[in-house]
């Protein structure tokens, strides 16, 4: 039912061999609204990887914020299992870090006292936390904003700040959700670099949500690309761009032509779902 | 009709020009009162001059034994300030944390905190004498309900993306209401417990006015019984300074405690 | 399946029914508040009067609304707060457009209001004797002194949260000061006055009442505090009550004509 798929990638860069740290098992999640059962997610499976860079990118009301929330333990009453490194999902997994698209920095405390929360909740002393906390803040490259408060920061420093404190847990997995959404273009590009060599140094297996085709040839190893409602993978496009890479792949050939055929891909799946949310508004007017 | 032309001119005359204006306009208002006055044209009888009233000043503070009956009134204000503080705090939390009492009594909170409470004070003096029991109480009574609604705002409105964060880290509920929806609540919760104050003391100094007992509420009472013009006055813009530095001094602190914001 | 419409998404409750639980705890608690209340008053813990029979408070009520001489005190009240309002009212508006349309205006000015709001107006009563005598002027002046800060303070508040945009739209069209504050500024500002509005009443009501109480002999505050001098518990509680009801009733018409939802919204 899910569309041509592919196994896991010959040539995937430093794979470890043995067990995926993420298996999607044929999700389907459905929900009750005043127009009757929408069905968000339909039978997707899919599995990263250790190591792996993996995209979700579709068009909006893909249901690709339903299964970042199905991953990431928030909700459930979803037919079908979620595996992370070997266990069965029940709720918010250990390993699974997950960056919101949202603002999520706590305002009231500064961005040392951010990125050392969870290692506080894992009851580290002091001085310990700090220190570790103090790697990861400069590993996001804010090394000298320690003690500022995230007010004092700009919309980009704050989402490092947030993936800092995601990192600080060691998840084994980060689950990221249009964390980019709000910066403008050049800042995502530059932060984009930044996640890149985060993922190298780490060997950080990642799975990002976006609607950003850019974003996803970018950063990915692969690009898993969903229909509009109901949500089903359409094509799963591997990435055969060199790593290490930076931001300046965008401007290589090969890169157009990934961006080309996944654009080609959604499309076609952007106007349906154009169509229908006007539609829908139309129909709105009509019956107050 | 906009501030262009202010923000056109230099830096230091744009920060400096407001002040002077609004301190300026009034001693202009002051001067001219007096002159006014002394040309006959405002009763002195009903209006004493300002100069009067600036000379009465002292005189106040050392016969009428102001500061303890500041102290008086601010220790009134203080006790009424924990009682707010506790109760109010304790409200919110309360409803916040049981979903049916809140969806049950909010309204009614609502109402209680809108109605002109401060009639009660008869029903005080019945059962609590003439005393400053009667005067906390009737601060403590006006106070409590907007705090109540504020901290539940403050609660209720925590964005939900930091709920998530704390549900993606496995929090336990106890954890959950301390790490993150009483620190993103702090700030609303400071703003109740300040229009708690404000309540509150507006009820003590009316109340000690009203019932001649107390600390200022009954200087001013006193003095107006005595006739004494310029000191009712004088003793009139002294509340007013005190209570003006309580407020400043309440702002300093909620921004000592709160450096984030 | 017809009936999955009606349910509600998140907690599958029926929205009909005769006894929900919302309404259920209400009714709890007022009986529960009420059988309290009987039993103190009949225990004879407090002293003597102070809370009288549930049945002796409604003989009072009856006797207070059956009253004509009530009505004339009510009506008292009324007008020294209506008066007290719209004097308030009008100049609290004018005072915060001319606040909040001039930055220099409000940073030389609005502090000054700001940390007056907060000072308790009933120290002034002595000095409103003064100037406007023993009658209902004083009690008027009360009123509007009080409500005249917060109104002044929310309008003011309100100009600065207008989108800006709006404002440029007014002014693209060169309309004149007097369309701007009509056609722009008071519809944009619907809310923050309305909310403004009912703070004012709030501390009108409380102004004005006060003053009745310290030197009156009319209005609802002088009947509250007849009944504390002779002491007629039954009778002041009768009139607590009705108090209460009417300054929530005025509380919730005024959100309600504002378009608020609820009372809870400020």
């Amino acid at each position: 039912m899910s569309g041509p798929s592919k196994g896991v990638a010959a040539n995937a860069p430093q794979a470890a061999p043995g067990k995926p740290i993420l298996v999607v098992h044929d999700i389907v999640k459905r929900f009750e609204t005043p127009d009757g059962i929408l069905t968000a997610v339909d039978h997707v499976s899919f599995i990263v990887a250790p190591g792996e860079f993996v995209s979700l990118i579709g068009p909006s009301g893909c249901g690709k914020s339903t299964l970042f929330n199905v991953i990431g333990g928030l909700i459930d009453g979803y037919e079908g299992a979620v595996t992370v490194a070997g266990e069965r999902l029940s709720g918010p997994h250990a390993a699974i870090g997950m960056i919101f698209q949202e603002e999520s920095t706590f305002p009231w405390r500064t961005v040392i006292d951010n990125v050392a929360f969870p290692l506080e909740l894992a009851g580290l002393p002091k001085a310990e936390r700090y220190e570790q906390a103090r790697h990861f803040v400069a590993l996001v490259g804010l090394a000298g904003f320690e003690r500022r408060y995230p007010a004092e920061l700009s919309g980009g420093m704050r989402q490092r700040v947030s993936m800092a404190r995601t990192l600080a847990a060691s998840p084994k997995i980060m689950l990221m959700d249009e964390p980019f959404a709000a910066l403008d273009e050049q800042t995502r590009l530059l932060l984009g670099d930044k996640v890149l060599q985060i993922q190298q140094e780490l060997k950080q297996t990642m799975l990002l949500i976006t609607h950003n085709i850019t974003e996803a040839v970018q950063l990915s190893d692969r690009v898993l690309v969903m229909t509009y409602r109901p949500g089903k993978l359409k094509r799963e496009v591997e990435i055969d761009l060199p790593r290490p890479r930076t931001s300046e792949i965008v401007s290589s050939e090969a890169f157009g032509r990934y961006v080309a055929q996944i654009w080609g891909d959604l499309r076609e799946e952007a106007s349906r779902g154009l169509r229908d949310d006007e539609q829908h508004k139309l129909e709105r007017k009509d019956h107050p | 009709m906009n501030g262009f032309a202010a923000s056109a001119r230099s830096g230091l005359l744009t920060r400096l020009l407001p002040a002077a204006l609004g301190i300026g306009s009034i001693v202009v208002l002051i001067g001219l009162v007096e002159a006014l006055i002394r040309l006959g044209l405002i009763n002195r009888f009903i209006v004493p001059m300002p100069s009067e009233i600036f000379l009465a000043f002292p005189r106040i503070v050392v016969e009428e034994n102001v500061l303890s009956r500041f102290t008086l009134t601010i220790s009134e204000a203080f006790s009424a300030s924990i009682l707010v503080a506790v109760f109010g705090i304790a409200g919110g939390v309360l409803l916040h944390r049981f979903t049916l009492l809140r969806q049950a009594t909010e309204t009614w909170v609502a109402a209680i905190a809108a109605a002109p409470l401060v009639l009660i004070y008869p029903l005080y003096l019945v059962i609590f004498g003439r005393s400053a029991t009667t005067i906390v109480m009737m601060g403590f009574t006006a106070g409590v309900a907007p705090t109540v609604l504020k901290t539940l705002e403050g609660l209720a409105g925590t964005r939900r993306v930091l709920i998530n964060v704390g549900r993606s880290f496995n929090l336990t509920p106890s954890q959950q209401f301390w790490k993150i929806l009483f620190p993103a609540a702090l700030p609303t919760i400071f703003v109740g417990l300040r229009l708690g104050l404000i309540f509150a003391l507006i009820n003590i100094v009316g109340v000690e006015f009203l019932i001649n007992f107390g600390g200022l509420g009954q200087l001013i009472n006193e003095l107006s019984e005595r006739y004494d013009l310029a000191g009712t006055y004088a003793a009139i813009c002294f509340v007013v300074l005190v209570s003006i530095c309580v407020f400043v001094l309440m702002e300093r602190l909620e921004r000592w405690l709160r450096p984030g914001d | 399946m017809a009936e999955a419409g009606r349910l509600s998404a998140t907690t599958g409750r029926p929205r009909r029914g005769l006894l929900r639980p919302v309404t259920a705890l209400r009714v709890g608690i007022i009986v529960a508040v009420l059988a309290t209340w009987q039993l103190l008053s009949a225990s004879g813990l407090l002293y003597r009067d102070v809370v009288p029979s549930l049945a002796a408070i409604a003989v009072a009520l009856y006797a207070t609304l059956s009253d004509p001489t009530f009505y004339f005190h009510l009506a008292t009240t009324g007008y020294e707060i209506g008066i007290a309002l719209a004097i308030g009212g009008m100049s609290g508006l004018a005072v915060g457009i001319a606040l909040g349309a001039s930055k220099l205006m409000a940073k030389a000015y609005e502090a000054y209001l700001y940390y007056l709001g907060p000072t308790p107006k009933i120290i002034f009563f002595p000095v409103m004797i003064m100037w406007f005598g023993v009658g209902a002027g004083s009690k008027v002046a009360m009123g509007a002194v009080s409500c005249f800060f917060p109104i002044a303070l929310n309008v003011a508040a309100g100009m600065r949260e207008i989108d800006p945009v709006l404002i440029r739209v007014g002014a693209s069209f060169r309309a004149n000061t007097w369309q701007m504050v009509s056609k722009i500024y008071l519809p944009a500002m619907r809310y923050p006055v309305i909310n403004g509005l009912r703070i004012g009443l709030g501390v009108a009501l409380i102004g004005t009442l006060l003053a009745e109480t310290k030197l009156s002999n009319r209005g609802i505050g002088f009947l509250v505090i007849q009944a504390y001098s002779l002491f007629n518990m039954p009778q002041m509680y009768s009139l607590l009550i009705v108090l209460f009801v009417i300054s929530i009733g005025a509380n919730a018409l005024i959100g309600r004509l504002g378009g608020l939802r609820d009372i809870k919204q400020s």
